[in-house]
């Protein structure tokens, strides 16, 4: 018992460790844009894949439409900028109910009809270019033309001339992304996404209402990927179809399974170690051999799927419990 | 009197020394001022959708800097040579902000080249305005220069210029054919550089007196375009102006041919879908006679750019493709701003603010620069944009393109009307 709390104390110091870091490191990198960027871009990342794994990590459906949800958000927050000077502060928010409206009305159909695995992922993959042709072919708000948003030093546009004040954003948004995952996680909700993520038609069969369940996941998930879509936005300064991206929603959940579906954190971690690689290949070799870095990158992935198919977040898991399985067995021998 | 001469020898002396430590000295401060190289950037997308033109682009550029150095560097500065520093800006808004800010803060270029995208050229000139690093753009969409950005200069003719150009070459052609031409369709991908394209054409319709009975924007992946076709041949269209890329221009040129409905002309504008090396491959005896507008003149008679197309042709296999030439002269533009940084600005030739002011005060009308851009005048407006850019157009004759457009500037006479027209 007195070990458990014990346990308890460490993790709970470990993350304000980490939270301590994350705050800190713009601070540290200092006036490298570079760099700030790069953090940004990873936890971005981190965000999408850590929302992803409330639906494909816990509920088990292979969702491969995140990019749907962000466009649907940069578009909301970004037009309401453009055409009446709407705050992003409260477009983002009003992006994600859009988000989640959205992923609503898709998801009662797809639920109802029982779309499942590779039918639910190719009609997520589908959602994106639906999106990306409405869009380009919807003058008034999207069309081929880029739609910059107004200019740098305005906190009411969302608009920083550094990329720190994004950081922040984005480290709360991940937060947020974390907090939410840990909730659903220790509720009933969580139990009955793990149950139908392992086994749907068992959950069923145990009373489960999956559909509601499912639908719960969705739309929390798009939510906060929508919102995630107004920052975005303001961070790229304009908004285009081209924001409705099937690669990067593959991506995300690259990140997710890699990450280890359902951990937690696996998902940030592997946003961490995977987007962090990538840029480093990209940045070193990626002028001098066009496209050897996505090789190599590939091939880092393919080794990481075949040797820790549950994830990379379980090589964490396993090294955590043998250190503290080793010190509670050092202190049960001490006593 | 005798003692005062003697006194104003050697005040003269004392001068000459103080003035001769003076100028030593600050030489000397100069020369400590200046690298040993100056380090010039390229940004280019080497992977993704446009991973061909970025490549093209490169290889320009590349050639560019190794000619300038064979050519004793930057000449007004002592002869520093460049050195180039390429990064991959791949095809999202992100890539690109990343490779901007990632080159700009590990090699910190005077200059960059590139990013041939629009959407990515106006995510990085963010960074390179704020940074006041001079961004040479070789992205033609018309609003990359409408931002207001302070370090953008862009050498090539803009889309809208493309566009009006090839209606007023078919207009000329058909002139010179004794052919009436009334009836244009227009057609473009939708991408704002085919917007840009279509709005120039458009214009030059219409300044014309052309009547469009035929417009058509139309997504850049598609697979079917009979309907177009058959649509463009209802309307009885004399000719068709299109904005294509390469598979779309391969689809359009294929289907007019299956379905056996041809204007009197169909010209390309902007893009090169139409006579790109890999286009004319692709399409083999289809491809010929079709124009597009070019932003680089392959054909242009001098000794700068025979020497850039022999050794281009020897590395690449086939012509300087129109990245590769807008590059190859925006490279020799950029050296001939430093040229005259060092010249007017002796004491700090590669501040950016200095070296801003050296590209709006160009006014080249000869050397190497000029000898490879498709007009001889070089200058820069307000904008950044160089109100003395014109395209050139070639139509492929025997499988190769070839020069046909200004008509003065032409390698040879021009297929027009079409020979396969059936209306």
């Amino acid at each position: 018992m007195e070990q458990k709390k014990n346990n308890q104390v460490t993790k709970s110091l470990l993350w304000l460790l980490l939270l301590i870091i994350a705050v800190i490191i713009p601070w540290i990198l200092g006036s490298n844009q570079y760099s700030v960027l790069l953090v940004t871009t990873v936890l971005l990342y981190g965000v999408m894949a850590t929302l992803w794994n409330i639906i494909g990590g816990l509920a088990g459906q292979l969702d491969l439409g995140s990019f749907a949800y962000l466009g649907l958000g940069a578009f909301t927050s970004g037009t309401l900028l453009i055409r009446y000077n709407f705050t992003p502060w409260m477009g983002m928010i009003l992006g994600g109910l859009v988000a989640a409206g959205f992923a609503l009305l898709i998801g009662i159909p797809l639920f109802r009809f029982r779309i499942r695995e590779v039918w639910y992922a190719l009609t997520t993959c589908a959602l994106v270019e639906i999106l990306k042709v409405v869009f380009t072919m919807w003058e008034k708000v999207g069309g081929p033309v880029e739609r910059y948003l107004p200019h740098y030093g305005s906190l009411y546009h969302m608009r920083f001339s550094s990329y720190i004040p994004y950081y922040y954003l984005m480290l709360g948004l991940l937060l947020i992304a974390l907090g939410v995952n840990y909730r659903i996680n220790k509720t009933r909700l969580g139990y009955y996404l793990k149950a139908l993520g392992e086994d749907e038609i068992a959950a069923e069969v145990l009373g489960i209402d999956t559909r509601s369940c499912k639908l719960k996941a969705l739309v929390c998930y798009s939510f906060l990927i929508g919102v995630t879509g107004g920052i975005y936005a303001n961070m790229y300064g304009y908004i285009h179809p081209s924001f409705f991206d099937g690669q990067e929603s593959i991506k995300v959940a690259i990140l997710g399974i890699v990450g280890g579906r359902g951990i937690t954190y696996g998902p940030l971690l592997a946003a961490l170690l995977l987007v962090g690689i990538q840029e480093f290949l990209r940045a070193s070799i990626g002028g001098d051999v066009s496209g050897l870095y996505l090789v190599i990158y590939s091939v880092i992935l393919i080794v990481v799927v075949l040797f820790r198919p549950k994830g990379i977040a379980t090589i964490f898991q396993d090294v955590y419990q043998r250190v503290f399985s080793r010190r509670g067995v050092e202190k049960k021998n001490v006593q | 009197m005798c003692r005062k001469k003697i006194n104003l020898g050697l005040m003269t002396r004392f001068s000459l020394v103080v003035l001769a430590s003076f100028l030593i000295f600050s030489f000397t401060v100069v020369a400590e001022t200046l690298p040993e190289k100056i380090v010039v950037g390229c940004l280019e997308p080497l992977t993704g959708a446009h991973a061909v033109f970025g490549t093209e682009a490169k290889v320009g550029i590349e050639l560019a800097v190794q000619h300038i150095n064979q050519a004793g560097g930057i000449q007004s500065l002592g002869g520093i040579p460049l050195e180039l520093v390429t990064e991959d800006v791949g095809e999202t808004a992100m890539s690109a902000r990343l490779a901007t800010e990632s080159l700009i803060s590990k090699h910190h270029p005077v200059a960059v080249l590139g990013l041939y995208i629009s959407r990515l050229t106006t995510a990085a000139s963010e960074i390179t305005d704020r940074e006041k690093v001079i961004l040479v753009a070789d992205a033609l969409v018309d609003d990359v220069t409408e931002m207001g950005r302070q370090y953008l200069f862009r050498p090539a003719p803009k889309a809208s210029m493309q566009g009006r150009s090839a209606v007023e070459f078919v207009l000329g052609a058909a002139e010179k054919a004794g052919i009436s031409m009334e009836k244009v369709a227009i057609l473009n991908e939708d991408s704002s550089f085919g917007r840009s394209n279509a709005l120039g054409a458009v214009q030059g319709a219409l300044d014309n007196g052309l009547t469009i009975v035929y417009q058509k924007e139309y997504p850049y992946d598609i697979t079917d375009v009979s309907s177009i076709v058959h649509g463009i041949a209802a309307a009885e269209a004399d000719f068709v102006v299109h904005c294509p890329y390469f598979m779309d221009a391969i689809i359009f040129a294929k289907t007019f041919r299956e379905l056996g409905k041809i204007p009197k002309f169909i010209a390309g504008m902007g893009a090169c879908g139409y006579t790109d090396p890999e286009s004319i491959q692709a399409l083999g005896e289809i491809a010929e006679g079709y124009s597009n507008t070019y932003s680089y003149n392959p054909a242009k008679d001098t000794p700068q750019n025979r020497k850039f197309v022999e050794e281009y042709t020897a590395k690449v296999g086939h012509i300087p493709t129109e990245a590769a030439g807008m590059n190859y002269y925006g490279m020799w533009i950029l050296k001939e701003a430093l040229e005259l940084s060092g010249n007017l600005f002796p004491e700090d030739p590669l501040n950016p603010d200095n070296l801003r002011k050296a590209f709006l005060e160009l006014d080249l009308t000869s050397g190497p620069a000029v000898e490879v851009f498709p007009t001889d005048h070089v200058t820069f407006d307000g904008k950044g944009d160089n109100p003395y850019a014109r395209a050139t157009i070639l139509q492929v004759i025997n499988g190769e393109p070839k020069v046909v457009w200004p008509f003065e500037d032409a390698e040879t006479e021009c297929i027009f009307p079409r020979l396969d027209a059936t209306y």
